[in-house]
């Protein structure tokens, strides 16, 4: 296998997954580039620790009264699971259609919601949508159970349109009132009992219990709508359909695509006003969403092939998120073989470090790209990369360290145990400034001592930073 | 046959109540033990709450901390001939033993795969000897020891076959004297001497009854049915002594009397849930997971940790995600 196979691979893995050892490199290069696409894209026999495992030994991660215990279960998930994509849409998706547990409250419902974007993350966007409106932790979190057919709220609507699909310049406030009116009768089973305890913050008596999609005819308008210029009696499925007809739907999902996975936009809110970076690039995924019937696994897979993500000139290029940066580190030391009490406090360190998961800071979601970088975040960063690259005691870096010592590591020069253990660390690549530095404390030994300082070091640069 | 009684419980981060509860111990005092392991390892979460069947509160003890007397993971629990509570604890791989008023009595074990090491102990249930089992769970074998700690014998290996062990929990000595352990990993109830041989192994894996995912806990009467937690179906079975299926349980709790008390001072709260349908048909989206449909239904069984008996013939299921113990207890015969 030629190198720059391994670099193109070990990219596709740091975007389209959480990166990958050198090992599992290999194993993705003999399948070639276009079929690990594929494999990426439509994963069979997904395996992962397993929820038996985790729900035995990480007991709020089963009952998940908050948050954190729920977000542990999708990080377990996230470091084990051998179809990363899947994981990483449903990061994607977390990003944008941001849900907080601060209104919902409720860990498991936050879960649920999860799952679904996993589990159809990939799916046509229209599918996407539509369970997007049905899931009870987004219902919650816009207040749609307060949108009633004699008196709407407009929260979900609203942000529907701004932010899940269109974005904002592309419709009318009486378009935010009419979508609105298709949804009412939109709720939860149990409303009145599940919003006090929401409101009290009750787990009394015996824990929570997970919100379930409630349609009410009784409650729903059934007049006619006008919408984006189309007039009937429309439901929430209809809102939905014509949303995703728009070439504004098209292009504002290509965006996000392309800020999430290729490189980073400035945030959301300057979209109106800032072309995109790569206009042409939009076009490709804007006309792969088209052709496809708005598929968004049809849209990735554009956007894998395409000349625009393959280019060495995107590489190293984006700033990693804070859990996706958790997850790399903790995929590579190979800590969590099983559930484990540290995992509390790891998980902690993606609050450190500026994003908790199902907490985010509005529902805009993170500003994402440069913005997860400031001179505290990249300090937690860097602390938290070296300490665990530093453990020789893990599991993932002892085996690296095996590895690079079986040859004599006494006979290698500075400069070949630098590229030796960048090589372990998933092919990692650095600039030749970081790289002589890297020598220059290369020379300070051979012992397996050394070679785990140099590996720590190396967790401390700036590329590490960056997928 | 067995009918539902009552529910004890209330979830609490501390003192009276439960939070994410592991085990239940009904001790030859009149009263029980239920070991918690807290929402995170939470300080006053970890503990052991003692109370009887008529719900009064006696208090804890067995708080987080890694000194003698403290707990931070506790997994299991069983009482022995001198009337003492042990409690294992897969963090720190030890086992402790308790008074009855929670006085810290003796402690042992260590991290590791050697005679008498432990690698995340859960499940404990003590012979007619007062000789303590313990399923060594990480080790994927269990461990014999005399009550004082003495190691004394281990049987049980990693693996599928009749005898081996898929990280074992809940295990108890039956009135025939045999030993039977919940092989978590393998689906199955695996019956040994208390020498270790191995004498018989019941259930497949699956959804059927007569058929395991995942089993907790067991407990055997004196007839010989074998009563099982099976953890992953979110159910409680009762098998005869041939392992043919009696009965199946799925959950049917209702208001504890710690529960009632909440709803007495907390009015709005009481009113909207009295309101509320607490058994929904739940959309398809969520198919027929059982683990999915106890998140959504209170009174089912979510999490059934461990299935106990006590000396009347109760059943005891210690239920960790709803932080209760549903009480079940033979059925009448009709008069």
């Amino acid at each position: 296998m030629t190198q720059p196979d391994i670099a193109l691979i070990s990219h596709l893995m740091r975007r389209a997954g959480f990166g990958a050892t050198r090992q599992e490199l290999d194993a993705y290069a003999v399948r070639g580039y276009e079929a690990t696409v594929e494999d990426l894209l439509n994963p069979k026999d997904a395996e992962w620790l397993g929820d038996d495992m985790v729900r035995r030994f990480d007991l709020e991660a089963s009952g998940m009264i908050n948050a954190p215990g729920s977000s542990r279960n999708w990080v377990y998930r996230m470091i084990t699971t051998n179809a990363p994509l899947l994981d990483k849409m449903a990061l994607f998706w977390h990003g944008i259609f941001a849900t907080g547990v601060p209104k919902v409250i409720n860990g498991r419902v936050l879960y649920d919601q999860i799952n679904t974007f996993r589990r159809h993350g990939m799916d046509t966007f229209d599918s996407i949508l539509l369970r997007l409106a049905r899931d009870p932790a987004m219902i919650v979190w816009l207040d749609n159970q307060e949108n009633h057919g004699d008196a709407i709220n407009e929260n979900w609507a609203r942000e529907l349109l701004e932010l899940f699909s269109m974005g904002v310049g592309n419709y009318t406030e009486d378009d935010i009132k009419e979508c609105a009116r298709a949804f009412t009768g939109w709720t939860i089973g149990n409303t009145e009992y599940m919003m006090v305890r929401s409101m009290r913050d009750s787990d009394w008596p015996y824990g929570r219990i997970a919100y379930h999609f409630d349609y009410r005819p009784e409650d729903h308008d059934d007049g006619d709508k006008t919408f984006l210029g189309h007039t009937g009696n429309f439901n929430g499925e209809d809102i939905i359909a014509i949303i995703c007809r728009q070439e504004s739907t098209a292009r504002f999902i290509s965006r996000h695509l392309y800020h999430f996975f290729v490189a980073d936009e400035p945030p959301v809110p300057a979209w109106p006003y800032t072309p995109p970076r790569d206009p042409e690039a939009i076009d490709i995924l804007v006309r792969a969403y088209f052709d496809s019937d708005y598929d968004i696994r049809a849209v990735l897979r554009a956007l894998f092939n395409s000349d625009f993500f393959k280019s060495e000139d995107a590489r190293y290029r984006k700033v990693k998120g804070p859990a996706e940066f958790l997850v790399s580190v903790l995929r590579m030391t190979g800590e969590f073989d099983i559930p484990r009490r540290e995992m509390i406090p790891r998980y902690r360190q993606t609050v450190w470090m500026g994003q908790e998961l199902s907490n985010p800071p509005s529902v805009e979601g993170w500003h994402e790209g440069s913005e997860w970088i400031d001179t505290g975040t990249l300090v937690e960063r860097i602390n938290f990369a070296s300490e665990q690259f530093g453990d020789a005691d893990k599991p993932g870096v002892s085996a690296m360290i095996d590895r690079i010592c079986r040859e004599d590591t006494g006979r290698l020069s500075s400069e070949a145990l630098v590229d030796r253990c960048l090589d372990e660390m998933g092919a990692f690549t650095v600039s030749d400034e970081t790289r002589d530095t890297l020598v220059h404390f290369a020379r300070n030994g051979r012992s397996r001592e050394s070679v785990a300082h140099l590996l720590r070091l190396s967790a401390s640069t700036q590329e590490f930073q960056l997928a | 046959m067995l009918e539902y009684w009552q529910t004890i419980g209330i979830v609490a981060m501390e003192g009276r109540g439960f939070e994410y509860p592991t085990d239940t111990v009904a001790a030859r005092n009149g009263r029980l033990y239920v070991p918690n392991r807290s929402r995170d390892f939470g300080e006053r979460g970890v503990r052991v709450t003692i109370f009887d069947l008529d719900s009064e509160y006696y208090g804890t003890f067995g708080h987080l901390g890694d000194r003698h007397g403290q707990l931070i993971s506790p997994t299991g629990a069983a009482e022995s001939g001198q009337g003492h509570i042990y409690v294992a604890d897969d963090y720190m791989h030890r086992i402790t033993a308790f008074d009855y008023d929670g006085g810290f009595v003796t402690c042992w074990g260590s991290h590791g795969a050697g005679a008498g090491e432990l690698n995340g102990p859960s499940g404990l249930a003590f012979d007619s000897e007062d000789n303590l089992y313990v399923a060594d769970t990480h080790n994927n074998r269990i461990q014999k020891f005399t009550a004082s700690g003495a190691f004394l014998n281990i049987f049980g290996s990693a693996g599928t076959s009749e005898g081996q062990l898929r990280l074992p929990w809940g295990l108890t000595v039956a009135p025939n004297g045999d030993l039977y352990v919940a092989d978590w990993g393998n689906d199955r109830i695996q019956r040994f001497t208390t020498e270790g041989e191995f004498v018989a192994a019941y259930g497949t894996s699956g959804r059927e009854h007569g058929q395991f995912r995942r089993p907790s806990g067991v407990a055997v009467d004196e007839s010989g049915h074998i009563y099982v937690s099976d953890w992953g179906n979110e159910r409680v079975q009762v098998l005869d002594a041939d392992g043919t299926p009696l009965q199946v349980l799925r959950g049917e709790a209702t208001l504890s009397r710690w529960a009632a008390s909440f709803m007495e001072t907390n009015r709005e709260e009481a009113q909207a849930r009295a309101s509320a349908n607490l058994s929904p048909d739940l959309p398809d989206v969520y198919g027929d997971d059982p683990h999915t449909q106890s998140a959504h239904v209170e009174s089912l069984f979510w999490a059934p940790m461990s299935v106990k008996l006590d000396d009347a013939g109760n059943v005891y299921v210690t239920e960790a995600n709803r932080h209760r113990i549903q009480i079940y207890r033979r059925k009448s015969s009709p008069s």
